[in-house]
Parts: C-alpha cells; sequence; structure tokens
C-alpha cells in the first residue's frame, strides 16, 4: 500500500474528519462560555434580589430585624452567604468570614469553615453608612456543574474523534480501493491485457461513471487497434502468399534447370527470404506487443540462458575480432517465454557486435538487484548520441551512422516488446563510450529462495 | 516411404508433391481436413505433412481426432502464421514437427527424412561411429582415426545431431532447433560460427573435410550417399 501521506482518498477521509473535530470543538466551546455566563448572571441576580430583600427589613426594623432574619436564612440554607459590616471593618452580623467588601457585585474570596479558603459570587449595598451588607452565594455547585459539563463534552469528544478517525480510515480505503481497481486495470492492460475493463458496480457511483467512460474509451480505442492490427497482418499476410509462390517458383525453377540463370535466381531467393524474414519479424513484434503469448509463461533461469548465449556467441565474437566478457551471477529466474528472452538477449549481442568496430569489448552482465534482474550488455564502441537513445527503439529507426550496415532496426523493436510483455522494460545509456543496453526484468516469485527443480 | 499431403493450395501441393516425388516417395494428396482425417485412418501410412489452415476441418483437428483415434502416423504441421502459439498448439494437438510457411524444399525434406527415421523404436545406441569419426554417447568424447579431438559442449552436440543423421542433410533451422531449442530465426551466424569451429577442430591434420556443407540444404557427415 501506497504511504498515508501520498494517498488523495486519506486526505481527503482525513481533512474532512479534522475539519469535524474541530468545529465540534469550537461549538463546545462556545457552550461552555455561554452557560458560564449565564449561570454567573443568574447568581447574581439571586444574591442582588435577597440584598434587595434584607434592605427592606433593615428599612423597615432596623438592625435587629435584619439580624433576624440574617441568623433565620442561614439556617435554612448553607448556599447562601451573609454579613453586614461596620464602616470599620468589624463585622456585626452574618456568618461569613470575609473582609469589608467595596460596594458593587463581584466575585470575592472568602473562609469556608468546612473547605477553607473558597469563592463566591456577592453583592455588597451600603445600609447605611454604618452598616454595609454583603449577600454571597458559594459558586462550588457552579463550578462542579461546570466540570461535569467538560467531562461529559470531552468524553463525547473523544467518541467523536474515534469513531470519526474510523470512520476517516474507512472510508480512505474505500476511496483508495476504487481507485486502485481502476489502476490495476489500466496496469493490466498496459500490460497487453487489452481485452481488461474497469469494473463497474451495480450502485452506478461517481467512480461507476468514470469506470464506464473509461470502458467506452478502451471499447473505441480496442476498435482502432484491432482494425490496424488486422489491416497489418492482413498486408503481410496478403504479401506473404504471393511471396511464398514466388518462392517456390524460383525454387522449382532452380531444381529443374541448374544451366546459367542459376546464381541469378539463386539471389532471387536469398532477396525473396530477407523480406519474408523481415515480415516475420514484423508479425513476431505484434505478436508479442498483443500478449498474446503470456499464457504461456514459465519460470526461466535467466542466468543458464545468459550463459548459454556467451557461450554460442563468444566464438563467433571472437572470430568478428571483438571480445565477448561475461559475469553471469547465479540463479536469477525470471517469470516467462524463454526464447523470447533469449531473442531479446541475441538482439542485444548482435547489436553490440553489428554496429561496432573491431577491437570493442562488449561486456554480457546478469544480476539480481531488489526484485529485478538485469541482464546487461555493455559495449566499448562509439555509442549512440544522448539525443537518439530515445528513437532507437522505434520499428524501423536507423541511426546515419548504421545505413550502410545490415538490419532493417527491428532489432531493439523487439527486445522493447520483449521486457514490456514481462512487465519490464529496456533501458538505453551511454556507458561513455559505447553504449549499455539492460533488460529490466521483475524477478521471479520464488527467485529469491532459488529451488532445484526434479528433472525427469 | 508412403506420405500423405494435406494441402488445399494446389501450387504447394503440387510443389511438395513433386518434390518428395523425385525423392522416390509415394505421396497421396488431400485437398481438404475430412479427405485428409479418411486417408490418415484408413491408409496405411509412414508420414502426413498437414496444413494447419484446411477446409471443413482444420489442420489441428484432423491430428487431435487421429490421435485420439489411435493413428500413431508421425505428423509434420504446417503454417502460414509461425506465431509462438501456434507451435505450442501444433504440438499439443499431438503433431511430432512444426514449418512455417514459405519454406525451402530441403528443410521440408530434411524434416520429412527426420521424422521418417524416428519410427522404429529401437534401443538407443551409446556409439555413433561414420567413417573414422566416433562418438561416445556415455562419455561424450570423439576420437577420429583413434585420435581424440577435444570439442566445446555446443559442438559436441552439433557433431551428434550430425551423427544421429549420418548421411543426411540436417539445416541450420534443425540444429538451432535440436541443439539451442531455438524455434524462431535468431538472425546470426552462430550455427556457422559453430560449424566452422567443429569442422576445423575435426579436419586437423589435413584430413579429409568431415562435414559436407550444400547451400540451401544444409550440413551432412561428409563422404556417404
Amino acid at each position: 500500500m501506497r504511504s498515508w501521506r501520498r494517498s488523495a482518498a486519506y486526505r481527503i477521509a482525513f481533512v474532512n474528519f479534522a475539519a469535524y473535530a474541530i468545529g465540534i470543538a469550537l461549538l463546545g466551546a462556545v457552550v461552555f462560555a455561554v452557560i458560564h455566563v449565564a449561570f454567573t448572571r443568574q447568581l447574581d441576580a439571586m444574591v442582588s434580589d435577597e440584598a434587595q430583600t434584607l434592605a427592606g427589613e433593615y428599612r423597615s426594623g432596623g438592625m435587629t430585624e435584619l439580624n433576624e432574619s440574617i441568623v433565620e436564612r442561614q439556617a435554612a440554607s448553607n448556599r447562601m452567604l451573609y454579613a453586614v459590616f461596620a464602616p470599620d471593618g468589624r463585622r456585626i452580623s452574618g456568618s461569613l468570614r470575609a473582609a469589608r467588601p467595596a460596594l458593587g457585585a463581584r466575585e470575592i474570596e472568602f473562609i469556608d469553615p468546612v473547605e477553607g479558603p473558597d469563592f463566591a459570587r456577592s453583592t455588597v449595598v451600603d445600609l447605611s453608612p454604618d452598616a454595609r451588607l454583603i449577600v454571597a452565594v458559594d459558586s462550588d455547585w457552579l463550578e462542579q456543574f461546570e466540570q461535569i459539563i467538560l467531562i461529559v463534552f470531552g468524553v463525547g469528544f473523544l467518541g467523536i474523534c474515534l469513531l470519526g478517525f474510523g470512520g476517516a480510515v474507512v472510508l480512505g480505503g474505500y476511496l483508495e480501493q476504487r481507485l486502485r481497481s481502476i489502476s490495476n486495470s489500466a496496469q493490466a492492460i498496459i500490460g497487453g491485457d487489452t481485452r481488461q475493463r474497469m469494473p463497474v458496480s451495480p450502485r452506478r457511483d461517481e467512480f461507476d461513471q468514470v469506470a464506464m467512460t473509461l470502458n467506452r474509451m478502451l471499447d473505441r480505442i480496442e476498435g482502432l487497434l484491432e482494425n490496424l492490427r488486422q489491416v497489418s497482418s492482413d498486408i503481410a499476410h496478403d504479401l506473404r502468399t504471393p511471396l511464398s509462390r514466388l518462392r517456390t517458383r524460383l525454387e522449382q525453377g532452380m531444381l529443374e534447370n541448374s544451366s546459367e540463370a542459376g546464381p541469378v535466381l539463386e539471389d532471387a531467393l536469398r532477396r525473396i527470404d530477407e523480406v519474408l524474414s523481415l515480415f516475420g519479424a514484423i508479425l513476431r513484434i505484434a505478436e508479442v506487443e498483443s500478449g498474446e503469448t503470456r499464457r504461456l509463461f514459465e519460470r526461466v533461469d535467466l542466468s543458464a540462458l545468459a550463459s548459454e548465449l556467451a557461450d554460442s556467441f563468444g566464438s563467433s565474437v571472437e572470430d568478428g575480432g571483438r571480445t565477448l566478457l561475461w559475469s553471469v551471477n547465479p540463479g536469477v529466474a525470471v517469470e516467462g517465454d524463454r526464447e523470447l528472452i533469449a531473442q531479446a538477449g541475441i538482439n542485444l549481442l548482435e547489436n553490440a557486435q553489428r554496429h561496432t568496430p573491431v577491437g570493442t569489448v562488449i561486456r554480457l552482465t546478469v544480476v539480481a538487484a531488489g526484485n529485478l534482474a538485469f541482464f546487461a550488455v555493455v559495449d566499448s564502441g562509439p555509442g549512440v548520441p544522448k539525443v537518439d537513445l530515445p528513437r532507437i527503439t522505434k520499428r524501423f529507426a536507423r541511426l546515419e551512422s548504421s545505413r550502410n550496415t545490415a538490419g532493417y532496426g527491428l532489432g531493439l523493436s523487439l527486445v522493447d516488446a520483449v521486457a514490456k510483455l514481462h512487465n519490464g522494460r529496456l533501458v538505453l545509456t551511454s556507458a561513455a563510450p559505447g553504449l549499455s543496453a539492460t533488460l529490466e526484468l521483475p524477478l521471479a516469485v520464488e527467485s529469491l529462495a532459488p529451488t532445484e527443480e526434479p528433472k525427469l | 516411404m508412403r506420405i500423405l499431403i494435406a494441402e488445399d493450395d494446389r501450387e504447394t501441393a503440387e510443389f511438395i508433391r513433386r518434390g518428395l516425388d523425385e525423392l522416390g516417395h509415394e505421396v497421396l494428396v488431400a485437398g481438404d481436413g475430412t479427405e485428409a482425417l479418411h486417408l490418415l485412418l484408413l491408409e496405411e501410412l509412414d508420414l502426413a505433412v498437414i496444413d494447419r489452415m484446411l477446409p471443413r476441418l482444420d489442420g489441428l483437428s484432423v491430428v487431435r481426432r487421429a490421435r485420439v483415434a489411435e493413428v500413431e502416423t508421425p505428423v509434420l504441421l504446417l503454417t502460414a502464421l509461425g506465431r509462438i502459439q501456434d507451435r505450442v498448439e501444433g504440438l499439443e494437438a499431438g503433431a511430432d514437427d512444426y514449418l512455417v510457411k514459405p519454406f525451402a524444399f530441403a528443410e521440408l525434406a530434411a524434416r520429412v527424412n527426420a521424422l521418417a527415421r524416428r519410427k522404429p523404436l529401437q534401443a538407443q545406441p551409446t556409439k555413433l561411429e561414420h567413417r573414422g569419426i566416433l562418438v561416445d554417447l556415455l562419455k561424450r568424447d570423439v576420437e577420429r582415426d583413434g585420435k581424440a579431438i577435444q570439442l566445446q559442449p555446443l559442438e559436441y552436440r552439433i557433431l551428434e545431431e550430425l551423427m544421429r543423421d549420418a548421411g543426411k542433410f540436417v539445416t541450420r533451422t534443425m540444429l538451432l532447433e535440436r541443439v539451442w531449442n531455438y524455434h524462431f530465426d535468431p538472425q546470426t551466424n552462430i550455427v556457422d560460427t559453430h560449424i566452422s569451429r567443429l569442422r576445423s577442430k575435426l579436419n586437423e591434420g589435413g584430413r579429409p573435410d568431415a562435414i559436407e556443407t550444400v547451400r540451401g540444404a544444409g550440413y551432412r557427415m561428409a563422404g556417404d550417399a
């Protein structure tokens, strides 16, 4: 699986989740603030009402009645606190233990007989110049209430986060899976299985719409390709038939009379065989590109194959005045078509001989690294100009410098097609000097722990 | 030998018929698949050359049905397509050899000879000898006129193939198939290179040429025929 950071599906899912989480947290904070202010105001109104009532009693009955009322109220409630202070700060009534406060509504600090220093909302009024009344209500319960709200909210928020996170993982996974099924199909098509189509679920959602559109596009492309293939194989086939007949005629003629026409007929035959083998090569590349031979794939010991090639070519390279050096790591195996890989290897070796001067050193290397097998042919010849490198695998591509050497420029096209058939690639680089051509093929799965197959 | 040719293209059929006739074979020609199958089932044949694409019943089905009916006649399948899959399908159907059209007659003749000789199931020889050249198949060593000759593995394999068919032509393509197991035209001179090395080793010391090369026909051990 790709990393989460690089997955758009997970990014969308997590950004969505984060937005919700932030929204919920903000909403919680606002609700909390509103509740806090509203309750504080209610407490303030409560103490203010109480102060008004007590002030009324002071006005009607004086200090004595006020004192009685305070004692009575203190006995009835443990939430409200009262005190009356003389101008010198002495408490002349009530049990609220606090310093003589300034006028107005505020939060004061007092000594709770049970809990020690504590806070309360209070209102302070002057009943007369000699008596300052303070009515306070312990804000303990408000704090407790707010704490409960915070805990409930916190637990809820955590739950929502977990749900959201889980949802994001599921959603991201779902999105990625839908996209991956499209990507897998595309990969299969690139690999040559042109019959493959994007999966469409019965839900007909946006993904299915995209898949259906892609499928229509693929149908159209396949139709065009099929036409093209049909036309080219028709041409190749239609031309092969009369050429075959011509060949037969010439050969018959040659067998019947070996007169002075003999050399001419022989030359004509050779030329017809050249054209026929060119058609054969074109049809072969088309067959490889169609990917149809993939069903014949088997385990191929690339090391053994390369050693055989080196044995086969060593002497002919030597006879041509060049040197073939090889270094083949044992046990490198790939999944594929042995003959096609051999043909690709032969083409690379032939190329290294055909386009280099006498005295060139050609190196053949087979190694495995990571999950790839490398079959490299590097020569010390003049090499290929960098601008031409991407061009030389195209069909019939020939460099100016090799116009007068044999071949039709199909060798590397076939190597390229064989590489792609095996989900690999042909990498051409300058070996400064010389050309380095490397066939990169995925290693066979069990190649990592090679097992000898019993030979019967 | 009695050879059946199943080929719908008259010109090709006639070309093969005349060629095989000249080599002294008795030739039967079938123009479509059902006729070919009938002849295969009813006639006593040494070999059948069957085109893959025949009217009424295709060549593959002819071979398959003949094999189901336990007809063991060696079959050489011809095809105009030459695709990788065709060869595999042909061999799976029960054909013994496979030749892509167009072909040189010499190629067909060499394969016909090779298939015909495959028939008698004699005990595998352990030594092959031909005009002073001795190949020990068990020890994998070679002598000429009593003198040991050191050969590279590929040279040995080529010599072995030539010796097995001593006196008969073996073509380049057949050597590629049998020695290298390549069923494609590699467009290289590897066969020629190894033949020439083999030849120079065999001929060392001014002995007469051991291998005869005939353009268009192939190679064979010299001195016979």
